[in-house]
C-alpha cells in the first residue's frame, strides 16, 4: 500500500507534537475582537485569523467549551506562534496561557484602555517577529505514528457507503495499526448503527462512556419535541439517495475501518498520538466537526463526499475524497482524490486506498489541498446554548 | 468488471445503483462480499446512488442493507422496483404522521 507514496515529513513542536502545516495565528478571544485580528493578518503576510461570533458572556459548559476550541487551535501543532487578542486581559490571559502550556510563543493584546489601533500596530509586530521566525523553520522526517488525523464525510450518499468510505476505512485501519490517532464522531449520524460502534469499544468501560454521550445527545434532539426526519438525511442526502439515518450511519460507519474504539472523548477535548481509533462527540455539521477535530490536535482531515461537501478549514488541510462520477465531474476542482472506477468496480478497495494514502503523504509534506486552494477556511464553533 | 448495481451483502433486501438505471434494462448484481449474483428487470428508472430492491417487499418489511436494519417499507415494493423515502421509512422516530414532528 505505501508503493507510491513518500516518505512522510513534518514540523516538531516544542512539545513533541508534529504539525503538517507552519502557520501563524492571529486569534480573537471574542466577537469583538475580530476587527483587530483581521487588521492584524491584513498587514502581516503568512498569518492566518480565526474571526468567530462567540465569546461574551457565556458560561458554564458552553464558556469552557469555546475557550478549549479556541486555546486548542492556538495548540495545535499546524501551528507555530499565535498573537492572542482580547477586549479584556483576564480572559485573553485564560486562553493565552492555555495555548502557552504547549511551549511555543504566544503574545497577548487587550483592547480596552488601548484602543483597536495602538492594538494592531502592536500586534501586528509581534506577528511580524512570529511569521519570521517560522519561515526558518524547516520539516523533519516523521512517522505516522506520530501523526493526528481526523475523519467525516459530507454531503452523503450511498456510494460513499459502497466506495470512498471503505476505501478510507483502509486507510484508517492502516493508521491505527502504524500508531497514529485517528478522530472519529458525527454522534446523531451514528443512529441506526451505534450499537456496532458500542460493540467496538475495546472496554467496558469505554462503552459505557460512549452510549452515555450518544445517548444524551439524542435526548437533547428529542427534548426539543422533534426527530430529525428532514434533517438527517439532509435533502442532498435523499436527492442522492440515502433514505433513513440508520442507512446513512450505515455508510458512514464504514469508513471508520475495523479496529477497536481504544478512546472516547468529548467535544473538542485532546487527543494524543498513540490513541488508536478515537471517538470524539460531535455534530455532524461538517465545519462544525472538523473544528472539533482541530482543537482536539487532529492535523489533518480526511473527508469523503457523495454529493459534493466543500468544507475545508483555516489551520489543517482538509483531503476531499469522493467515487461518485459526477460529483467528480461537475465539481472537480474540490475533490483530491477521484474514485469513480473504484464505484464501478474497475479497481479493487487496495487500488483504492493507496491512491488515497498517495495523496495523504504528499499532503502531509506540504502538498496544498483542493479546500487550501480554494480558500476555505471553515471555523464554526459549537455552542451548546445560549448566553448569558 | 465492471457493474451497473451492487449490493453490500448477498442477503441484503436492496442494491444500490452505480450509474443511472433505465426501465426495462435487466441486470446482474453482484455484492461486495460475494455469493450468488441476482438477475434483476429494472421497472422504472433508478438515479446513480438510489437503491433499487432485489426482491418482492411486503409492505411493513423491515429492509435490510449492509446486513442491518434501515427501515420499514410503507407500502408493497416489487422486485426492480425504486426504493426511497417514497415507500421506505426510518425504524427510529416513528410517531406516524402528525405527530411529535413526524410528517
Amino acid at each position: 500500500m505505501l508503493g507510491h507514496a513518500p516518505p512522510l515529513t513534518g514540523y516538531r513542536r516544542p512539545d513533541g507534537r508534529v504539525g503538517v502545516r507552519n502557520h501563524v495565528l492571529v486569534l480573537p478571544v471574542d466577537d469583538l475582537s475580530n476587527t483587530a485580528a483581521l487588521g492584524v493578518a491584513r498587514l502581516v503576510a503568512g498569518t492566518v485569523p480565526l474571526p468567530h461570533p462567540y465569546g461574551r458572556l457565556q458560561f458554564g459548559k458552553d464558556l469552557e467549551l469555546t475557550f478549549r476550541t479556541l486555546s486548542g487551535h492556538g495548540a495545535n501543532p499546524n501551528v507555530y506562534g499565535v498573537v492572542v487578542i482580547g477586549i479584556e486581559p483576564r480572559w485573553t490571559e485564560r486562553v493565552a496561557s492555555a495555548i502557552a502550556q504547549s511551549g511555543k510563543p504566544v503574545e497577548t493584546f487587550s483592547i480596552e484602555r488601548h484602543g483597536d489601533l495602538n492594538v494592531i500596530n502592536a500586534a501586528s509586530r509581534a506577528a511580524y517577529r512570529l511569521v519570521q521566525e517560522a519561515s526558518e523553520q524547516r520539516r523533519e522526517p516523521i512517522q505516522a505514528s506520530e501523526l493526528v488525523v481526523s475523519i467525516k464525510c459530507g454531503e452523503s450518499d450511498p456510494t460513499l457507503g459502497l466506495a470512498g468510505n471503505k476505501a478510507l476505512g483502509r486507510v484508517v485501519d492502516r493508521l491505527v495499526d502504524m500508531g497514529a490517532s485517528v478522530i472519529f464522531g458525527e454522534t446523531s449520524e451514528l443512529t441506526g448503527g451505534e450499537h456496532l460502534i458500542a460493540e467496538r469499544c475495546a472496554t467496558p468501560a469505554l462503552r459505557q462512556r460512549f452510549l452515555e454521550l450518544y445517548n444524551a445527545y439524542i435526548a437533547l434532539i428529542e427534548a426539543q419535541g422533534v426527530d430529525l426526519l428532514g434533517s438527517q438525511p439532509t435533502e442532498g442526502n435523499i436527492r442522492g439517495g440515502l433514505s433513513t439515518i440508520e442507512e446513512k450511519a450505515l455508510g458512514n460507519i464504514q469508513k471508520t475501518g475495523t479496529r477497536p474504539v481504544s478512546a472516547v472523548v468529548d467535544y473538542a477535548e485532546e487527543v494524543r498520538p498513540g490513541q488508536g481509533l478515537v471517538f470524539m462527540n460531535s455534530s455532524s455539521a461538517g465545519a462544525e466537526q472538523v473544528t472539533l477535530c482541530a482543537a482536539g490536535g487532529s492535523v489533518l482531515h480526511f473527508f469523503t463526499t457523495g454529493q459534493g461537501n466543500i468544507v475545508g478549514h483555516p489551520l489543517i488541510p482538509v483531503i476531499k475524497i469522493s467515487p461518485n462520477p459526477l460529483t467528480c465531474e461537475t465539481m472537480g476542482e474540490h475533490i483530491d482524490v477521484k474514485l469513480p472506477d473504484l464505484l464501478v468496480g474497475e479497481i479493487g478497495l487496495e487500488e483504492a486506498a493507496e491512491r488515497i494514502w498517495e495523496v495523504f503523504a504528499r499532503t502531509v509534506n506540504g502538498r496544498l489541498t483542493a479546500a487550501e486552494l480554494l480558500k476555505h477556511q471553515e471555523f464554526v464553533l459549537t455552542k451548546l446554548y445560549p448566553s448569558a | 468488471m465492471v457493474h451497473r448495481a451492487l449490493a453490500h451483502k448477498s442477503t441484503d433486501d436492496v442494491a444500490i445503483a452505480v450509474t443511472d438505471l433505465k426501465a426495462g434494462e435487466e441486470l446482474l448484481v453482484e455484492s461486495l462480499e460475494g455469493g450468488q449474483p441476482c438477475w434483476v428487470r429494472v421497472l422504472e428508472d433508478i438515479p446513480l446512488g438510489h437503491k433499487i430492491a432485489l426482491r418482492d417487499l411486503p409492505e411493513g418489511h423491515v429492509v435490510i442493507e449492509y446486513g442491518e436494519k434501515i427501515g420499514r417499507t410503507t407500502q408493497a415494493v416489487r422486485k426492480g422496483a425504486w426504493v426511497h423515502v417514497h415507500n421506505l421509512r426510518t425504524l427510529r422516530w416513528d410517531y406516524g404522521d402528525g405527530a411529535k414532528g413526524g410528517r
